[in-house]
């Protein structure tokens, strides 16, 4: 039986979407060793790590994370760190841009193509200076420390200048005319309006925090002030030796654990702000 | 003159100024402060001392900054194009609306969410010698072993294996999202020109997401110029620095020798090579465009 | 609750471009009155002065004996009802009307009482609480209509508001206007570009074109006494024909290349006619019977309306001509026929465009 012409031919193609759906099982290989490994016991795994193709499975490893108390310290500060970074984003990013896009003031464009400037400085050229700064004000090993450079990013008030910029201005001229003072209209008539994008730069700037390896490489040194990326890459240098390749890659699985959660919930502002900063 | 709500007034400055502060202190100022201190003499214990260029004449001369360079270039030259033409393909191949599309998109996109420790210990646990994956892969079927983190040539390899592994998702979505600005009236003005599959990719589809193609280059050099994490958990740089880049380099000689100013200087002349790439890379891009 | 509100010698600059010129214009308390031009003619710009979103570069501007144009703009006694509505998103109905009475803090029982009201008399009482998105265009239009109302402004200003809602909806909004312009008695500026909305709803019609009001009158005074040409082609639908003139007499008028038609221009004197042309209506020209003679009217379509039609086509050889004739007529494409027209209801216009006194009727 002939089939009927679908349109969409044109721009899809079957043979591709099944060699990629053949990458992901590659990709996702890797990923499963690792949950296989973490979920065999270590004594075992010194015999050879075939042995993760056959039972028996444990989770003990996992209890062990619970037990060392390294690693849920970590995962605290990581969670202070990520959070108070969001927050002191979410504030300054909106505030500065809804300035940009609406409010007048003195060098407005001025200071606005600075700031832009400064999504391309790479954080190779400043760490250096920061880490001084930090040293003579005696902040480092502390949150406020780990929790302070990134407020500087200019990409949450690029993308903030942008939402608040597509909010016709037509709701800003209406609370004028009843008499709304300048910063309520921010507050109560516009703010609300931004909440997904709200909830966009706070996941993604989460996530840039939660990653974070320079910064707190450097200025968490003592081993209570590491947050969990920098936790995992100290238990890795004594790879395989003291602690065994299952309690390790249980410690993988358990710290990509709060990221992954988070991902599937939020994937849809995930991906608006990798995607969307950069197309529009 | 009668006022105008939209006057202009230093008072709205109130608005930026806790950003514009934390920008001047964090960034401006650290940015000015790194060119100083790249133009003295800095260590842990004395102050500094103003040598004027010399920090730049030390790294230039040093052998292993060399390497680093040479290592970081093959680098970029090997994984941005990696980078682009997968994530291409990955776009041009889910860019539909099924649920398997969408899962794949997902599926694909989901290792940029980790943290490059993360990445490092799964890439590690799958390179190690004996107990790899790859090793456990080679041994079933009776292929001699490759030490793929202690071989000189294969160690950067690997890094770059695990950097397009973690890094893919990027590129996809960007391409993703331009694909799905092109207007559909496009592909149907083609369907009725009887234009065939590679046609409509080599005339209609890449035409129009040229400038993405180009911006997610320039994106991925950057980025890629300042690879770090990975070549430092998976090799240390190693054997024999054939897999140092240049950041691992300032990360060792400002905060393991302590030679800040020198690693300020190494900084500047990464920023300095990182401006320089994007714009050839863009000044190539648009060179071919009026050709 | 009305107020009068004038307007002296107000200019609007935008940089090197001039959008308004010396605009003065008094309108009555009570007044319905509506700013009618062609897009960019700066009649929404002169709104939005008289609310205070655009600052009024020269002149003043003054409601109800108050200078306003130094006043923010929710202190003018203003109320304005937006092209887009421009409903708070995030707000109930209810609350979108009562969120400009708790910024001036107004007492609670009031703010109800006056909502509750509003909403009564807008029949929107049971849309209180859900939010603009769940609301239909036309719903949308009368909560931002109640918007203005509980405010209980000095006068009321419309921007467009007919122009989102379909033709059916628009015709039935535009009667309610009308009757809430009666029972309120509110002094309101409405701006369009749609000649019928102005038409019905105005007492007075103030026409503007190129920075400048080109006539300002009652919607039948626009309609047949215009006083420039612009004026003329602008309102009237279909436009009104333009004939060139050769000369001109008390009682006739030579169309260049034609001859002279029959035209009652009372103590017309010294006019120069270079460069004069002299307007007709459609409903002005008619079809002549076989046995009279007039000027020849070659028809190129002919557009059956039901109740009339109309016939689109060349005088002679000279210039373009709308002719109105009956439902029945039997006219066809093509056919050359002997036109008349009305002496009374022509509209003779100089070179530069302004109307000649005596004329029309």
């Amino acid at each position: 039986m002939a089939k009927t012409y679908a349109p969409t031919d044109l721009i899809a193609n079957r043979r591709l979407y099944w060699i990629a759906a053949g990458l992901a099982v590659v990709m996702m290989a890797p990923v499963l060793w690792i949950i296989g490994l973490s979920i065999k016991d270590n004594a075992e795994l010194m015999r050879g790590t075939q042995q993760v193709f056959s039972a028996p499975y444990t989770v003990v490893n996992y209890l062990n994370i619970l037990k060392s108390s390294n690693v849920f310290g970590w995962f605290l500060n990581s969670l202070i760190v990520a959070l108070g970074q969001t927050v002191g984003v979410l504030i300054l990013s909106s505030l500065a841009g809804y300035a940009f896009a609406r409010l007048e003031f003195p060098f407005r464009r001025t200071l606005f193509v600075i700031v832009l400037f400064g999504l391309a400085v790479p954080e190779q050229v400043v760490i250096i200076a920061r880490h001084q700064m930090f040293n003579w004000f005696g902040l480092h090993n502390t949150h406020i420390a780990l929790i302070l450079p990134g407020l500087s990013s200019a990409f949450g008030v690029f993308l903030m200048a942008q939402f608040f910029r597509a909010i016709p201005r037509d709701i800003d001229e209406a609370a004028l005319l009843d008499n709304t003072p300048p910063f309520r209209i921010f507050w109560r008539v516009l703010m609300p309006l931004t909440l997904p994008a709200q909830a966009t730069l706070g996941i993604f700037t989460f996530l840039l925090a939660w990653n974070d390896y320079w910064w707190p490489l450097i200025s968490a040194t003592k081993k209570e002030m590491f947050t969990l990326t920098i936790g995992i890459a100290s238990s890795q240098t004594n790879f395989a030796q003291s602690e065994g390749l299952g309690f390790l890659s249980a410690q993988a699985v358990f710290a990509a654990l709060p990221i992954v959660v988070v991902y599937i919930f939020f994937q849809r502002h995930i991906v608006t702000a990798v995607s969307g900063g950069a197309v529009k | 003159m009668a006022e105008s709500y939209r006057r202009s007034s230093w008072k709205n400055m109130l608005f930026v100024a806790p950003y514009l502060t934390a920008f001047v202190t964090l960034l401006v100022f650290p940015l000015l402060w790194g060119m100083w201190l790249s133009l003295n003499k800095v260590d842990l214990f004395s102050g500094a001392k103003f040598v004027g260029l010399k920090n730049y004449a030390r790294v230039l001369a040093d052998p292993v900054f060399a390497q680093a360079v040479k290592n970081t270039a093959l680098f970029v030259a090997v994984s941005v194009p990696s980078l682009v033409a997968l994530g291409l393909f990955l776009a041009l191949a889910l860019n539909k609306t099924t649920r398997g599309s969408a899962f794949l998109r997902g599926l694909f996109f989901s290792s940029s969410i980790l943290s490059v420790t993360i990445v490092t210990l799964i890439w590690r646990v799958v390179f190690i010698p004996g107990d790899g994956l790859l090793a456990v892969l080679f041994e079933a079927m009776g292929w001699t072993p490759i030490g793929f983190l202690s071989t000189k040539g294969w160690s950067l390899f690997s890094v770059g294996v695990a950097t397009v592994w973690w890094c893919l998702g990027l590129p996809m979505m960007l391409f993703l999202a331009a694909l799905q600005q092109i207007p559909a009236d496009l592909y149907e003005a083609a369907a009725l020109d009887n234009a065939s599959k590679w046609r409509v990719l080599t005339r209609v589809t890449l035409p129009s997401i040229r400038s993405t193609i180009m911006m997610v280059a320039v994106i991925q050099i950057v980025m890629q110029f300042q690879l770090f994490g990975q070549a430092q958990l998976m090799t240390n740089g190693g054997p024999a620095g054939s897999s140092r880049p240049i950041v691992m380099y300032i990360y060792e000689t400002s905060f393991v020798r302590w030679e800040i100013g020198m690693g300020a200087a190494a900084s500047e002349i990464l920023f300095a090579i990182i401006l320089v790439a994007a714009m050839v890379q863009y000044w190539l891009s648009t060179r071919k465009e009026e050709a | 609750m009305s107020a009068a509100i004038e307007i002296q010698s107000v200019t609007k600059r935008y940089g090197a471009l001039t959008v308004l010129d010396d605009i003065s214009l008094t309108i009555t308390p009570g007044e319905f009155v509506v700013f009618l031009g062609p897009s960019g003619c700066g009649k929404s710009t002169l709104l939005r002065m008289i609310a205070g979103l655009e600052a009024v570069d020269a002149g003043e501007i003054h409601l109800g004996g108050r200078r306003i144009d130094t006043l923010a703009p929710g202190q003018r006694g203003v109320a304005m009802v937006f092209q887009s509505y421009a409903l708070y998103p995030h707000m109930t109905v209810a609350k979108n009307m009562a969120f400009g009475l708790e910024n001036i803090g107004l007492e609670a029982a009031e703010i109800t009482r006056r909502v509750t009201e509003a909403a009564r008399v807008l029949e929107i009482d049971h849309l209180l609480d859900r939010k603009p998105a769940k609301l239909s265009g036309g719903q949308r239009q009368r909560v931002a209509i109640g918007r203005a109302i509980v405010k209980e402004p000095m006068a009321f200003l419309f921007d467009e508001p007919l122009s989102n809602l379909d033709a059916a909806l628009r015709g039935r909004t535009r009667l309610e206007l009308a009757q809430l312009h009666q029972r309120l008695g509110a002094t309101m500026i409405f701006v369009t570009h749609d000649q019928v909305e102005a038409m019905t709803l105005a007492d007075r019609i103030v026409i503007m074109n190129g920075r400048k009001i080109e006539q300002i009158g009652t919607p039948m005074d626009i309609y047949h006494r215009p006083k420039t040409r612009f004026v003329a082609e602008f309102v009237g639908s279909p436009a009104m024909s333009m004939l060139p003139v050769a000369a001109v007499t008390a009682e006739s008028v030579e169309i260049a290349g034609l001859g002279r038609i029959a035209a009652q221009l009372p103590g017309l004197s010294g006019f120069d006619a270079a460069g004069a042309v002299l307007g007709v209506r459609a409903e002005d020209a008619h079809v002549l019977p076989a046995d009279q003679s007039g000027l020849p009217f070659t028809i190129s379509v002919v557009e059956r309306l039901g109740d009339r039609t109309l016939l689109y086509g060349r005088l002679g050889t000279v210039c373009d001509l709308v002719v109105e004739d009956t439902g029945r007529s039997t006219a066809v494409a093509g056919q050359t026929v002997s036109v008349g027209f009305n002496p009374a209801a022509l509209h003779l216009f100089d070179a530069a465009g302004r109307a000649c006194d005596g004329l029309g009727g």
